[in-house]
């Protein structure tokens, strides 16, 4: 209550500061981050498992990665792009067979056992490689870990493997294990996975099922200073219009990954003490795709597949799905990737009626009812805006007279269907661009994915020279080479549409104005939140 | 009876409303011959500024009019054939149970409590999850919750008419009892079953509403609950994408409502005159 009283002298300081502010207001407005504080999140989500070394997905690396730590972390300044972690310097050896990490000194697990080599070993091998969804791919050829030291290791790969493209998936697949807790358990069924213990700034306190998870501040950190916040409560409101009322109702103080609905931006913009940030999902960018199932005999034909391309205007997807929040697509990697994009690659202009020309030219010819022949659609449900995309592929595809029956499954169902039965012809999906093609964007058009997997090839594409490609650039160790690689990938993506790519959006965080270092780095939401504070 | 019935202010008010949501159903093909779901104008237009749409647009930019009309369509689609489907099911079960008695009364009244000790909206949504949304499935799943009270009144009507001197006559001159049954029992058992027909519409058209506005509905069709469902995102920026269909569907609820009651009080003056 004391806090609240207005005294004499208080006034007098707040009068000499107003004072102080006009005369000098940069120095008013460099702040010194404060200690101690409380920030409430928006959750919309409650992952079962929360172990980002197994599930390296955003929903469990949003609670996660400010309890366990990657070995680097994506950076704005950084070289390369990557800021260190529990890893201070990294380097991958001429003939692609060996990368050597140095790793941090005096870092302690959250139950007070040193961090060691030992850890990063058992996790590379006994988890990224055999276990995490994305690992499995990046770390395939991944056959040894030597630990020379307590503070070196040694990545030994039975075939060369471009360390571009280690480094590019340090900040997402490489979240490090303690192997005291894990070792000789079942890694997959280990109670640690519902309570992680990491390194990282913050414990995880405790979680209570539909209301929130609470993560309290390590005192042993090794960052100095770090972290600033005393805990941080993860509010789980699955309700996406709630956010927004909470927010404005200061109950929390943040909202992530867009939880508040993109129509409402507009207005909460406006609402006094509440600030609408962009930045800080440069490294998470989701792609808007059309995936084809080409064992359709309408589809497997080059011509109605661009003519699918030409019916959709992606500049009215943007404007009014996205409301502007998001950018049009060219090709399998997004604009705002710096290190692999090229515009150079065919484009397909929205054009009615030459995509109504290619479909007669296919052999497509309208019926009596204007149809030519109709399909099944089915828009994966994760996000309103993949919904949405659905409901206006429909209207889009009538234009041209073909028939798009629409077919909406919750997530489980809509997995099944597409990446395991295939029981689609078209469908809306929402994977994620992470920063190198080989991690996650490759398998979406390359043949031999076995089914079920969801997230890869289901449409029984098979292009034999787009596979070639695929196969040199995961052995082509010199960058530039690799990066050209993967330009002439992206220009015979974009030529024969194994999938059709049509925007690329990141999210947006909404955050009272007394939350500090909001969106630091390309991956903050995913980040550790060490140097986030609140002013009171 | 008809004099009766139109006595009744809420009946006749009832009607109307009624009879309105009929006619946009059948007019809304002719008043508005392009699909509803197609996008007819600048997204999210408001009320009353281009007196071609004049009821706004959605967050695609499709027809809010049209997307009424149409959705009454489907609403009172749904709502019949739901009623009508769980009527006729009902009053088979009913009738059956309660004039053959015994073993089947026993095995069919077991069935019925095991369906009824289910909540009807989520037998509907377990349904429709497993079976996927269209507008057969939502009819269907609708009527599974929905047999059971018809069921059970015709059997109570159907244990008393099956004592009455007629019944016993009609048994001495040799008819089939299934002739019996369905001739002479359940003619008389129907008007309680139909004086609940209308809570049945009703509380199906409500239903069906509910399951699309939890994206269970038919995503081809456009329906008034998938509407509201569709301008919740954007409650407090357009608020008018949720209330218009709002509104049509508490008025359909009302209309229906009221002329069910009005039904039944007409009924019930004529047997008090008889």
């Amino acid at each position: 209550m004391s806090d609240f009283r207005i005294s004499r002298r208080g006034v007098l300081a707040g009068a000499a500061v107003l004072l102080a502010s006009t005369a000098m207001p940069s120095f008013v407005f460099a702040q010194e981050p404060k200690k101690g504080g409380r920030l409430v999140v928006a959750a919309d989500s409650e992952p079962r498992n929360l172990n980002p070394a197994i599930v390296a997905s955003n929903g469990v690396f949003f609670v996660s990665s400010k309890v366990v730590e990657p070995l680097a972390e994506a950076s704005f300044e950084g070289e390369d792009g990557l800021s260190p972690r529990l890893a201070t310097s990294w380097e991958g050896s001429e003939d692609g067979k060996s990368v050597t990490f140095k790793l941090r000194e005096g870092v302690t697990w959250h139950d007070g056992k040193p961090f060691t080599s030992a850890d990063v070993a058992f996790s590379a091998l006994q988890v990224w490689k055999p276990l995490q969804n994305l690992g499995r791919v990046v770390f395939k050829d991944l056959e040894a870990v030597e630990t020379p030291d307590e503070h070196t290791a040694v990545f030994r790969f039975a075939k060369p493997t471009p360390f571009q493209l280690i480094r590019n998936a340090l900040p997402a697949l490489t979240a490090v294990l303690p192997k005291h807790v894990y070792d000789g358990s079942d890694i997959a069924a280990n109670p640690a996975n519902n309570a992680p213990i990491g390194t990282g700034p913050f414990t995880f306190a405790e979680h209570k099922a539909g209301e929130y998870y609470r993560l309290a501040r390590n005192e042993a950190y090794w960052g100095e200073n770090q972290p600033l916040l005393d805990e941080i409560i993860y509010r789980v409101l699955p309700d996406r219009a709630a956010a927004a009322g909470a927010l404005e109702a200061e109950e929390v103080d943040l909202a992530a990954f867009s939880a508040v609905p993109l129509a409402d931006l507009d207005r909460i913009s406006k609402v006094p003490g509440i600030e609408v940030v962009t930045k800080g999902y440069e490294a998470l960018t989701y792609q808007l795709i059309v995936e084809i199932n080409h064992r359709r005999k309408e589809l497997a034909d080059l011509k109605v597949r661009q003519a699918i391309a030409h019916a959709i205007d992606k500049e009215f997807v943007v404007k009014t799905i996205f409301l502007g929040h998001a950018e049009t697509a060219t090709g399998p990697v997004p604009k705002n990737d710096k290190q692999f994009y090229t515009a150079d690659v065919p484009g397909y202009a929205f054009d009615v009626a030459k995509a109504n020309a290619l479909l007669d030219e296919a052999g497509y010819p309208k019926g009596a009812d204007g149809q030519r022949f109709s399909l099944k659609l089915l828009p994966a449900p994760y996000f309103n805006e993949t919904k949405q995309f659905g409901a206006y592929l429909r209207q889009a595809l009538a234009e041209v007279g073909i028939t798009a029956e629409l077919v909406n499954n919750d997530s489980a169902a809509h997995q099944k269907a597409v990446y395991t039965d295939h029981a689609f012809d078209l469908a809306v999906a929402p994977p994620v661009f992470r920063g190198d093609p080989a991690i996650s964007t490759t398998i979406l058009v390359q043949s031999g994915a076995p089914d079920g997997v969801p997230f890869s090839n289901q449409g029984g594409y098979k292009n034999a020279d787009i596979d070639a490609l695929i196969a040199k650039a995961a052995e082509t160790l010199d960058a530039e080479a690799r990066t050209k690689l993967y330009y002439e990938f992206q220009q015979k993506v974009a030529e024969d549409l194994p999938l059709i790519n049509v925007a690329d959006w990141g999210f947006i965080t909404v955050a009272r104005d007394t939350v500090k270092n909001v969106s630091n780095n390309p991956r903050w939401a995913v980040s550790n939140w060490a140097d986030t504070w609140v002013e009171k | 009876m008809s004099r009766l019935f139109l006595r009744s202010p809420e009946a006749v008010a009832g009607t109307i409303i009624l009879a309105l949501l009929v006619a946009m159903a059948l007019a809304a093909p002719w008043l508005f011959p392009r699909d509803p779901l197609a996008i007819a104008g600048p997204a999210m237009l408001p009320p009353f500024q281009d007196w071609t749409i004049p009821l706004g647009t959605d967050r695609l930019g499709r027809d809010v009019l049209s997307g009424l009309f149409h959705g009454a369509r489907t609403s009172l689609a749904v709502g019949l054939a739901a009623a009508a489907t769980s009527i006729v099911v009902g009053v088979l079960v009913g009738t059956i149970a309660g004039f053959a008695g015994g073993w089947v009364d026993e095995v069919l009244m077991r069935v019925t409590d095991a369906f009824q000790t289910v909540p009807g909206f989520l037998l509907a949504l377990a349904f429709v999850s497993v079976a996927g949304p269209s507008l057969g499935v939502v009819v269907v799943a609708i009527a599974l919750g929905a047999w059971t009270q018809p069921a059970r009144i015709t059997r109570a009507e159907v244990l008393s008419i099956r004592e009455r001197d007629y019944v016993a006559g009609a048994r001495v001159i040799g008819m089939h009892p299934a002739e019996i049954a369905f001739r002479e029992v359940l003619p008389n058992a129907l008007p309680p079953v139909l004086a609940l027909s209308s809570v049945i519409v009703a509380a199906a058209v409500l239903t069906e509403a509910a399951l699309s506005f939890l994206g269970l509905g038919d995503p081809n069709r456009v329906t008034w609950g998938g509407m509201i469902a569709e301008g919740r995102a954007v409650l407090r920026s357009a608020p008018f994408l949720s209330i218009v269909p709002g509104i049509a569907l508490v008025l359909t609820v009302l209309g229906v409502y009221l002329v069910g009651e009005g039904a039944v009080e007409a009924s019930a003056v004529k047997r008090g005159n008889a």
